[in-house]
């Protein structure tokens, strides 16, 4: 180096200097593969194993199977053996896999605030209940709905401590079970199967969103599919807003609050009179005020009539009220007598083997738990943020009261206090369990995956602490069996007991292998009779005074327990398009009266106090009327929980979601909440078709389409074969396609959570939400193009339509997009600049731009779908088909030299196989005898855009309009 | 004022001298004046202020900007087309009217074509910052790889890279075959080191007879050759939009439209450079009222142009019957952009008409003020077209409201100012009237005055 002159030195640096400037790439990240060391049993690499579990994202109790690729869940679907889902799984279900990785998890137990070991905080457990046992202080439980096995080890341990067991919904139909009670006298709600239902009456239940299950869509698919039973459901509404349910209404009777009972009697009147019923209900019904009632409520008369003639008429279905509903009692029981009224009871509205209610207890109970929380000594909290969830403060300063509180707890809640002891109990994925939700219906939960984080199941420590106070074993109870270590030797004594014992089986391994093969056991259902036995009409109540408040549960956050989910709240709420945030639903001529511009924020006051929310001006809801959405707003339940939104809870006077009086202001600009929805209606655009419902059968215009209005398009273009300038591609084996029914479409949004879940979408939160960075690739589009009493809601969700003449493709300049062998429109993401030509030229706006790096917070990158490579910063995006499942199938049946079945293929795709009313089917248009190419044949089908000759590989199946008028927006100008 | 639609008569005093011309003309290149400093602090603030901008792009992502989806493309892409527009005047300037042997270009051909270099270099800036990997845009030229990747032909974007480029050599060559003479007579009055890179660039110039014969038939040819590409280019510009199926860009009227609105901003653009260069170097001698009426009269032609073909559009979206074109026509005036297009019809439709009245289009001030709001006016031309269409694309679910943050004026002030910092360093290396052309409009010198010969 001594020769190294000042020139030969700068030479050098130069040129190593720009050589490593030139191999440094800021951008991609270095990842390492890494083979295992030692290959683990059972585990192929890039094989997934699938897991029949359950759901516990809300009490219905569906079954689910759960993918487990190399160690971890990465998706959850609906159980198709399960009968009360069907394969279907709706949003909160797919969001709750966040659940398990949640960054906010407790990695182990804690006390007071401080991380400890499971024998110190188990120590101070025993040591707390012993306390109290001496001091004569209760032990109390106040948890979530439980059933099966896991409700029994609770009852049986904490039974044997002398304590009580208090669970309890706060979405539970408490009203239906009071109302159910009273006209019937059986102590459940009753089954409401809609397929039967040629004529659908909602007061006010969200029953196609967070009232009931998947159950409901499957059977309101069925009722509005004239494929399926020659008829297409004609829905009614009467309720003073509209609902995610209820904007899919044929019919809105915009009724005052508090007047649906009054509306329901009165038309139990109509319908009596009509039918000439004389059954039990027929004396109570000689005192109804027809002209009265519908006077109070402001609803059309000349509609009672038309509604009461097509019930006397024809199958119907009376739904009860949901939690935005006054006096929802009331509502239950009127909506009841309308059952019995029609004929209803025994044929759509049915009982036996219903939910199983026995051990929920009502708020009352929680009340009597709360208001003696002095002398509790012990408090076990199951997973229930009881603060959250209950107005004022009773809740906080009741756990304030209490010796010791033992939350049972994977997250932080605000239920807990500085002192209590949390002892995580692991997630829905990673214990054993069950439930029986429903009467009959027991649902296996199996580990599907090792525990993340230092967690015992509750079934475990309630074993252990019945050992260490020394029950159980030895005790001289009269029934005492001994309790076994773990609790899944209980859950097993107790299905080989409980369930086994009831079945036909014979052989108890044979059994217990079919059960955690299948997902659980399921009896079928045997409809026992039920007497009407009521005595009085309920008092129908009805104010006119003020604006009323109502609350009602977001379609994911549910009550506030999915709130530390993003998935919650990066899901544009179906009917408002809104994310991140909380809202309230005010009428059209309020919002102008305030003066509201879009990015406003309005503050709300009861008499229990004020919140500061977004709003959305809908056309479905009465000037008297102020609706709410529950479940965001959290303070110290998680990063996600806490980020947006106030809880509408703590504008309750009392535990009763709906009838205080409410007033709106005007109150600043909001900063988090944003709409991911454009224009309310499609602005005269053809986009949206409907099909008028005679019309169904009779093939009546292009397609049997009418309202069809295309720009012209010259016909001697069509003559002379000049409509293409480039020739059809080939497609020699598959042409995948997809067809979407709008009529079953009820705007659930399940399908858009499992896209996200499979496609590794990034969640961009609430500030690039509001500039317009939504990464969803499916569009749940929502038309409102009606209004008053018919409001005409329709959905199209949007995606990639794999067009065949595909706009996109010929403009990138790099060929990042082009078109496959199997008729999708490819994407490569590596070769992708970022140009953004691609999306400009989409008719359909469904391609997603990376305008940043959306990272995963720690735990939740283990979720990512390893077969969906993650996009980076500048790299366009957009639904594929999910082509990583194609692959799968296609090389599947080529290993054994065969084309992929039609079976295989109608539900592969996660949104299809999510959706509740069995809207979308994917298939092969190559098969003639495809499920897909019937429906492309469907004389409702009509490809979105058509006169763009961009050749889609999506149809829609036009949405059925029970509606006479032929003005209004039909689809034409 | 001499009648001004004859060539002939040349507004340039007929007095000066040859070597006075050449002083005159040269002067500026060895004085400094606090103008010209202060105009280039200005340049640089912006690029230090731009160029952070383009640095926090490039590090967090395009969405610093603020596009909202689906609004893809925004100020970037209409910062380009501005620019390419801006770039025509001078290959129209120097090309076509050389081929029309119009005598008022020679006053301002030469930084008019500097001019549209700058601009074409400026709008190459564009296509890379917009991109969301800019560190992969060179993947947009057909290069050998190892991978084998190939770009696509049929893409609009392709056909813009290599009209671009292909605009910006020739008029680069044209530019430079003009500048030779000149050289050689920078050559001839500097010294030293100078004087030598001059005369390299002047290559062996000396002004002989056979080199005129020679240097004016390739002159002419490159006239000749860069004539379509003033045609080509805009068009190909404006089929990044024509040839996408987006309501409001797809149409074949498009093509002519952005030709007359190039034009129409380039000539703008030039009466707005002009006029302080000629003040500030005292070159009215050589670039004044004469020119700059003539340039505002091709406005007004081009403007005419432009308004008839807004007007058209209107026509033919009412007249096709198609909802979504009418939609966003309807859209542009009324809609949330009603102020861009307010601002464009304003600027571009109706202030430039006052050129009509000759006092106005011969009055320094007014001539200056109009050009720039002409360009203001063509400025959102383009943000009118590209921001509202895609707003308002055929999915009315889809629809929002974009609008460029302070990244995207950040980056915008980047781009003036590196026009401006090319235009000012132009000025202080190059004669920026051409020497050679405007002394072929002065009588030849003679010995006696007096006996030109005609």
């Amino acid at each position: 180096m001594a020769d190294m002159n000042r020139r030969d030195f700068l030479k050098v640096l130069g040129i190593s200097g720009t050589a490593s400037a030139c191999t440094i790439d800021p951008v991609t990240p270095i990842e390492k593969v890494l083979p295992y060391v030692v290959t683990p049993d059972q585990i192929i690499p890039g094989v997934a194993t699938w897991f029949a579990t359950q759901c516990t994202a809300c009490p219905v109790g569906c079954g689910v199977v759960a993918k487990n690729r190399e160690g971890r869940i990465i998706m959850l679907e609906g159980n198709r053996e399960h009968p009360t889902n069907n394969g279907s799984l709706c949003a909160k279900g797919i969001t709750d896999l966040q659940a398990t990785y949640s960054p906010d998890r407790f990695t182990g137990p804690m006390v007071a605030g401080q991380d400890s070991t499971w024998d110190d905080a188990f120590g101070k457990v025993v040591s707390a209940v012993k306390a109290a046992q001496s001091s004569g202080k209760k032990i109390a439980w106040l948890g979530r709905e439980r059933t099966g096995a896991t409700a029994a080890i609770t009852d049986q341990v904490i039974g044997a401590l002398g304590g009580s067991v208090t669970r309890w919904e706060p979405l539970g139909k408490e009203a239906l079970r009071k109302a159910t009670k009273a006209v019937f006298g059986i102590d459940g709600v009753p089954s409401y199967a809609l397929s039967q239902a040629e004529t659908i009456i909602s007061f006010g239940a969200d029953f196609l969103s967070t009232w009931g299950g998947p159950d409901h869509h499957h059977g309101y698919g069925q009722s509005r599919d004239p494929d399926h039973c020659g008829f297409v459901s004609q829905f009614w509404v009467v309720e003073p807003r509209l609902s995610n349910t209820s904007v899919n209404a044929d019919i809105h009777l915009s009724a005052a609050p508090g007047t649906e009972a009054g509306v329901a009697l009165a038309l139990a009147k109509l319908v009596a009179d009509e039918r000439k019923y004389s059954g039990p209900a027929s004396s109570l019904l000689t005192d109804i005020d027809v002209d009265g009632l519908i006077a109070a409520a402001g609803v059309s008369k000349d509609r009672m009539i038309e509604l009461a003639g097509r019930m006397a008429a024809n199958m119907s279905i009376a739904m009860p009220g949901g939690t935005a509903t006054v006096n929802e009692e009331a509502v239950a029981v009127a909506t009841l007598i309308l059952n019995e009224v029609a004929g209803n009871i025994g044929e759509t509205v049915t009982f036996g083997q219903d939910a199983n209610l026995a051990g929920v207890s009502y708020y009352a109970d929680v009340e009597a738990v709360l208001a003696d929380a002095a002398n509790i000594g012990v408090l076990f909290l199951d997973e229930l943020d009881i603060v959250y969830t209950t107005p004022g403060s009773t809740a906080k300063d009741a756990l304030a009261l209490v010796a010791q509180i033992v939350a049972f707890q994977n997250e932080p809640s605000e239920s807990l206090t500085e002192s209590s002891i949390v002892l995580p109990t692991g997630t829905t994925l990673e214990n054993w369990g069950d439930n029986e939700s429903i009467m009959g219906r027991h649902t296996l939960q199996q580990p599907a995956m090792k525990g993340l984080k230092n967690t015992r199941g509750s079934g475990d420590i309630m074993l252990a602490l019945a050992k260490s106070l020394g029950l159980g074993a030895g005790d001289d109870d009269e029934e005492a069996t001994p309790l076994p270590d773990t609790f899944q030797a209980f859950l097993m004594d107790w299905w080989k007991s409980n369930v086994f014992a009831k079945s036909d089986a014979t052989d108890w391994d044979v059994f217990w292998r079919s059960a955690v093969q299948t997902g659980g056991h399921f009896f079928s259902r045997d409809v026992h009779s039920a007497t009407f036995q009521l005595a009085s009409l309920p008092e129908v109540g009805g104010t006119t005074d003020g604006v009323t408040l109502g609350l009602f549960p977001h379609h994911i956050t549910y009550d506030g327990r999915h709130a530390n989910r993003p998935w919650a709240h990066e899901m544009p709420e179906p009917v408002t398009g809104f994310v991140w945030g909380t809202w309230a639903e005010i009428s059209l001529a309020t919002a102008e009266k305030l003066g509201l511009e879009e990015d406003d924020k309005v503050t709300l006051t009861t008499a229990a106090g004020s919140i500061d929310v977004g709003f959305f001006p809908s056309p479905g809801i009465r000037d008297d009327m102020v609706a709410v959405v529950m479940g965001n707003g959290h303070e110290g339940a998680g990063r996600y929980a806490d980020l947006t939104g106030a809880n509408p809870v703590r504008l309750l006077t009392s535990m009763s979601y709906a009838g205080d009086k409410v007033t709106v202001t005007k109150a600043g600009k909001t900063t988090h909440i944003s709409t991911q929805l454009g224009n309310i209606d499609q602005d005269n655009r053809p986009i949206n078709y409907i099909v008028k419902a005679k019309d169904i059968g009779t093939g009546k215009g292009p397609g049997g389409l009418v309202h069809l209005h295309h720009p012209p398009i010259d016909e001697r273009l069509i003559e002379n074969n000049l409509l293409d300038m480039y020739p059809e591609p080939e497609h020699p084996t598959y042409r995948f396609a997809m067809a979407i029914d709008l009529n079953k479409c009820t705007g659930c949004a399940a399908c858009q959570v499992a896209c996200y879940a499979e496609n590794n979408i990034g969640v961009v939160g609430p500030e690039q939400n509001r500039r317009g960075r939504h990464m969803g690739w499916m569009r749940l589009s929502r038309y409102w193009e009606g209004s008053g009493e018919e409001p005409d809601v329709r959905w199209q969700p949007t995606m990639c339509q794999q067009c065949s003449h595909a706009p996109c493709e010929g403009v990138c300049p790099v060929l990042a997009t082009y078109h496959n062998l199997d008729g999708l429109n490819a994407m490569i993401y590596n070769r992708c600049v970022g140009t953004r030509y691609c999306a400009n030229n989409c008719p359909y706006s469904a391609r997603r731009f990376n305008y940043h790096t959306y990272d995963w917070p720690e735990a939740f990158h283990m979720m990512l779908n390893p077969d969906v490579m993650t996009r980076t910063m500048g790299v366009m995006e957009k639904c594929t088909f999910c082509v990583q499942r194609i692959r799968e199938a296609k090389s599947d049946y080529r290993d054994h030299g065969q084309v992929v079945p039609d079976a295989a293929l109608t539900k592969l795709l996660p949104c299809a196989s999510a959706c509740g009313s069995d809207c979308i089917t994917f298939g092969n248009l190559k098969d003639p005898e495809s499920e897909v190419s019937k429906k492309f044949e469907n004389e409702r089908a009509y490809p979105m855009l058509a006169e763009l000759n961009t050749k889609p590989g999506v149809r829609y199946l036009a949405r059925i309009s029970h509606s006479e008028a032929e003005t209004g927006h039909g689809g034409g100008h | 004022m001499a009648n001004t639609n004859s060539n002939s008569e040349a507004k340039v005093d007929t007095e000066l001298s040859y070597g006075q011309v050449t002083s005159d003309v040269l002067a500026p290149l060895f004085t400094m004046g606090k103008p010209y400093m202060a105009g280039m602090g200005l340049v640089l603030l912006g690029l230090a202020y731009g160029g952070w901008c383009i640095i926090q792009q490039l590090v967090w992502g395009l969405g610093v900007a603020g596009y909202s989806q689906p609004d893809f493309w925004g100020l970037y892409i209409t910062t380009f087309v501005f620019w390419v527009g801006i770039g025509h005047a001078g290959t129209l300037i120097s090309a076509v009217l050389f081929l029309f042997r119009s005598k008022w270009r020679t006053g301002v051909y030469r930084a008019a074509e500097a001019m549209t270099i700058f601009a074409v270099m400026t709008a190459a800036l564009f296509p890379a910052l917009h991109v969301g990997r800019m560190w992969n845009a060179y993947w947009l030229f057909p290069y050998p790889n190892q991978r084998q990747l190939w770009q696509n032909f049929k893409s609009p974007l392709m056909w813009d890279v290599f009209a671009v480029s292909t605009y910006f050599t020739v008029s680069t060559i044209f530019f430079y075959i003009g500048l030779i003479p000149d050289f050689a007579a920078m050559r001839d009055r500097t010294r030293g080191v100078i004087s030598k890179m001059y005369g390299s660039l002047a290559i062996g110039w000396r002004g002989t007879d056979r080199q005129w014969r020679h240097y004016m038939a390739a002159y002419g040819f490159f006239a000749a050759f860069a004539t379509p590409l003033v045609l080509s280019v805009h068009s190909i510009v404006s089929w990044d939009f024509a040839m996408a199926q987006t309501a409001g860009w797809h149409s074949t009227l498009f093509p002519p439209y952005f030709v007359a609105g190039a034009i129409f901003s380039g000539c703008a653009m030039v009466i707005t450079l002009m006029v302080p260069l000629s003040a500030i170097f005292k070159w009215e001698k050589y670039i004044n009222v004469w020119h700059f009426e003539h340039l505002a009269k091709m406005c007004l032609l081009t403007g005419g142009i432009l308004t008839y073909a807004y007007l058209m559009e209107y026509f033919i979206a009412w007249y096709s019957d198609n909802p979504y074109e009418w939609g966003i026509f309807a859209f542009r005036v009324v809609g949330d952009y009603w102020w861009v297009f307010w601002i464009m019809v304003v600027c571009n439709c109706i202030v430039p008409l006052i050129w009509w009245f000759k006092k106005a289009r011969t009055n320094l001030w007014c001539l200056f003020i109009v050009s720039i709001v002409i360009n203001i006016g063509m400025w959102f031309e383009r943000f009118n077209i590209i921001a509202s269409s895609l707003a308002h694309q055929f999915d009315p679910a889809a629809w929002t409201y974009y609008l460029p943050n302070y990244i995207e004026i950040g980056v915008l002030i980047f781009s003036f100012s590196w026009f401006f910092l090319w235009f000012l360093l132009f000025v202080k290396v190059m004669p920026s009237v051409a020497i050679a052309e405007v002394k072929e409009l002065l009588p030849p010198p003679l010995k006696q005055k007096g006996v030109a010969a005609k």
